[in-house]
């Protein structure tokens, strides 16, 4: 993937000096900050707890029979 | 290469993850299925590329955003209003004994920006470390952290948490004595 070069510039860069950056936009204070995470994550972990759709357990059921070396 | 076991058992645990992230990402259950199938065929042929002991969630999820992403661009050429059409389909969402509170949470994350959206639900719930999903985003450090930051911002105000948009001398002295 492309998104390997710009994360090792990425770690290049000083953290201080990107925090620095972030003063000049708006933020939440810790209390809302926490609800907002809250929230996010019940809605989140109701999602991640949806039983997995037989369409997927059947695709990779089929990795058995199939070898990946020659893709159809 | 032969598909080992570990690596089938590997990519069946990470579809719940792939799921929640996409259907929350698209506000589709439909549409989210079929981007997760396509990731995992996608992955499949690519395996050779998968660095072994590296994260394959990150991985995945990257090959999930980059699906999503050229997707949403095609669409945006042929459909009209995609922000509102992607607002109202969300209300058909709740399964199984979902609740209600989640609506209106699930609207407002429905109005951010889709790259705000991902930066939240990347770091915020799918345990993603900034530096994990700037990489997933192709984008720096920096550029994560501005678009959680925004995106909690403006959903606190789209929810009324804490009524942010009055931002007087309490919620300021409340913010203070927590972080020190």
């Amino acid at each position: 993937m492309t998104g390997e070069k710009g994360n090792k510039l990425a770690r290049v860069i000083p953290e201080e000096f990107l925090d620095e950056k972030l003063t000049a936009e708006p933020k939440l204070d810790s209390t809302s900050q926490k609800r907002i995470g809250d929230q996010l994550r019940a809605m989140y972990d109701e999602l991640m707890q949806q039983p997995v759709p037989d369409r997927f357990k059947e695709l990779l059921e089929q990795l058995d029979k199939k070898d990946l070396e020659t893709p159809e | 290469m032969t598909p080992e076991p570990d690596l089938r058992d590997a990519l069946l645990a990470a579809v719940p993850s792939l799921r929640a992230f996409a259907i929350s990402l698209s506000g589709q259950v439909d549409r989210a299925d079929d981007l997760v199938q396509d990731t995992l065929l996608r992955a499949l042929s690519n395996l050779h590329r998968f660095e072994r002991g590296t994260n394959l969630n990150a991985w995945l999820f990257t090959i999930l955003r980059n699906l999503f992403h050229s997707e949403y661009r095609k669409r945006r050429r042929e459909v009209e209003d995609p922000d509102g059409s992607y607002a109202g389909r969300l209300k058909v969402q709740p399964e199984q004994g979902a609740r209600l509170d989640f609506e209106d949470f699930r609207s407002a994350l429905a109005k951010l920006p889709p790259d705000q959206r991902e930066a939240l639900l990347l770091v915020g719930a799918s345990g993603f470390s900034y530096e994990e999903a700037a990489h997933i985003c192709g984008c720096a450090v920096g550029t994560i952290k501005s678009r959680v930051n925004r995106a909690r911002f403006r959903l606190a105000s789209l929810l009324n948490v804490d009524d942010v948009d009055d931002l007087g001398p309490d919620s300021m002295t409340r913010a203070a004595l927590q972080n020190s």
